[in-house]
């Protein structure tokens, strides 16, 4: 095919802007040029108030900035993130997931790797910077609730030890449907320290949680019924997300949060990898390491970003309600996501027969 | 599983025989939902089946047959839907009697008040029991403020609370078939007995309820084939302490992406279920 005058102009003006774009940018050559702008990405989260949460902080931000709209999808799935990469086919920019299996998709390599050239991790503490998947978007801590009324004028339970002494603090109590944290808090309770909670010693946990077995009314499923249960005043003290007793405290409930021995646990987010909007999935995971956005959100639902100066744009009368608080940061240990994604199964299936045991 | 619950109903519609061979000439029309349920049912439950046999081993089947945990839970699903469907035909027989024999009007009105709730998710009911049910809840608190009792009944957070709440949600799946058979009985049909001189309960007994039983048929395997596979509402209700198979399926699926157990724990309850219609439907033939 001969080649045509009009080729040859196309050519000549592309090499000429490029060459001409290269003199303006000047200091950044090895930058790759920006693809084409798509009408809109897709980032995928948990759903329902953390979208709409979500959209407030984060994603009218990346709209603003780079005039590409963000449609939401939900719920968190790693089946669907798994199926989506191992068939080539992955429409999410960025998902949400939970932190046990951000480390399984970190490990199956179905994620792309952060790029530090676009995200600014400086700010944060320095396992989370260092981190070669997963940006933790912020934490959320497990923590225990008590009702106000009941322990009026007196002593409330402070520590998981406190938790498992029915007879200074009786009264029917709430735990989650799950060994998560459960494990953890029985540890804590007979006296292991939290930096030495892992590996869980976890026939030692479950000797301990048989004592509290018949003291526990109800075992929680989902996170509404956590909370739910100490406003219905089922149980005088119990778990849950500190999300959601932040949420009821506000709507008026007399429960109040103890900080003291909580399990912190990371909301991580990712890239799939292979996905088409990677190059805006990296550019969208930079406006969630970004302290005013993080703030942002968390004045919205409670749940703060670990970026340092996030605190200081971050409203002073919801400070107390974040995990983040210094005074409450001291208090609380550290879940280890690594030991869940290993032997979160056994221990599952364990926690099941150990249920049905009479 | 609503797919088949909806073939079954389909095919336990009375007198099975007139009704096929009226359409016995249409059997081109009649390709059309086969084919749909093969494309969008029978083969994607084949590839699920698939999963449970992956690599040619059957330790997911092993695992899934023989462990305690496993059976005990298979055991307790299949009792709590056993008894769902008792309570449901129980209380959803008179309901469906009532209509079927009530003035039109009354009919529509009642079969509305069944329908209403439907708009409602399954979850908020769930949820609207454990306010009614608990031990602040309504009754619990009527019954003390009336002296009734002392300390609260527990009605929550155990069996009871999980049978409330899906006879709840599933009593409309026993109304509707048996309704619907029980409008095309002939009511000549119960007079006639009773001008041979049979009594009242006979005429019921012997004449009425046999021809009812095509309806009662596809509203326990309805009911029973949908309890079984329950999920939300046993968790809640249940406190964590009753443990129905779905749940142990989901957490396969979803926290440990062991998609090959899960798929062998749902052949196993596939398997179960038909078992479970089949012992039925053979039953009730016996007794027409």
């Amino acid at each position: 095919m001969p080649f045509s005058f009009e080729r040859r102009v196309v050519l000549v003006g592309v090499v000429a802007s490029a060459a001409l774009l290269a003199a303006t940018v000047g200091r950044a050559p090895a930058q790759k040029p920006e693809p084409r702008k798509p009408d809109h990405i897709v980032v995928n989260a948990a759903g329902g108030a953390v979208n709409k949460a979500l959209r407030e902080a984060f994603f009218s931000e990346f709209e603003r900035r780079y005039g590409i709209r963000v449609v939401d999808t939900s719920p968190t799935d790693f089946g669907k993130l798994r199926a989506m990469v191992q068939s080539g086919n992955a429409e999410w920019a960025a998902t949400e997931i939970n932190e046990a299996d951000g480390e399984r998709a970190s490990r199956m390599n179905l994620l792309e790797p952060l790029d530090r050239t676009v995200i600014d991790l400086s700010g944060f503490p320095k396992d989370i910077e260092q981190h070669k998947y997963l940006l933790t978007r912020g934490i959320y801590t497990t923590v225990l609730g008590y009702r106000t009324d009941t322990f009026a004028g007196k002593p409330h339970p402070q520590t998981w030890a406190e938790f498992w002494d029915v007879r200074r603090f009786p009264g029917p109590r709430s735990l989650r449907n799950s060994p998560i944290d459960n494990l953890e808090f029985a540890l804590l309770a007979d006296g292991v320290k939290p930096e030495n909670l892992y590996p869980l010693d976890v026939d030692r946990a479950f000797r301990k949680l048989d004592e509290i077995k018949k003291h526990v009314a109800v075992w929680w499923t989902t996170g509404a019924q956590s909370a739910q249960l100490l406003i219905d005043k089922e149980v005088v003290m119990g778990t849950a997300w500190h999300g959601r007793f932040y949420t009821a405290i506000k709507d008026g409930a007399p429960i109040a949060i103890e900080w003291g021995e909580g399990l912190i646990h990371r909301t991580p987010f990712g890239i799939p990898r292979g996905s088409k909007d990677a190059y805006w999935g990296q550019r969208f995971l930079a406006i969630l390491a970004e302290p005013q956005a993080q703030a942002r959100y968390a004045n919205l639902m409670s749940y703060p970003g670990l970026h340092r100066d996030a605190i200081r744009y971050t409203d002073p009368k919801i400070l107390p309600f974040l995990p983040t608080h210094p005074e409450n940061l001291k208090k609380q240990a550290w879940a280890n996501p690594a030991w869940w994604f290993e032997n979160g199964e056994k221990a599952t299936e364990r926690w099941s027969r150990w249920m049905l045991a009479r | 599983m609503v797919a088949t619950a909806a073939a079954t109903l389909g095919g336990g519609r009375s007198r099975p025989r007139r009704v096929l061979r009226a359409h016995a000439g249409t059997l081109g029309s009649g390709s059309v939902p086969v084919l749909f349920l093969a494309a969008l049912f029978v083969y994607p439950v084949a590839r699920l089946m698939l999963f449970s046999v992956e690599g040619g081993s059957l330790k997911h089947f092993e695992r899934a047959l023989l462990d305690g945990l496993h059976v005990r839970v298979f055991i307790d699903t299949l009792r709590i839907a056993s008894l769902v469907t008792l309570l449901s035909f129980l209380l959803g027989y008179p309901v469906a009697y009532f209509l079927a024999s009530a003035p039109r009007a009354w009919a529509t009105a009642g079969l509305l008040f069944l329908i209403v709730p439907f708009w409602t998710s399954v979850l908020i009911r769930t949820y609207a029991w454990t306010v009614v049910l608990g031990r602040n809840g309504v009754i619990n608190r009527s019954l003390i403020g009336l002296g009734v009792i002392e300390e609260p009944i527990a009605m929550l957070n155990n069996e009871i609370g999980v049978l409330v709440g899906m006879v709840h949600v599933l009593v409309p799946y026993m109304v509707f078939p048996i309704f619907s058979v029980m409008r095309r009985i002939d009511p000549s049909l119960a007079q006639a007995a009773e001008g041979l001189g049979a009594s009242g309960w006979q005429s019921f007994s012997r004449v009425y309820f046999p021809l009812s039983l095509p309806g009662v048929l596809a509203g326990t395997t309805l009911v029973f084939i949908l309890s079984v596979g329950f999920f939300i509402t046993p968790a809640i209700l249940g406190g964590g302490r009753v443990i129905m198979i779905a749940v142990l399926i989901e957490r396969q699926v979803h926290e440990f992406s062991n998609w090959g157990f899960a798929a062998a724990l749902s052949a196993v309850l596939l398997a179960a279920s038909l078992a479970a219609y089949g012992a039925l439907s053979l039953a009730l033939r016996d007794r027409r």
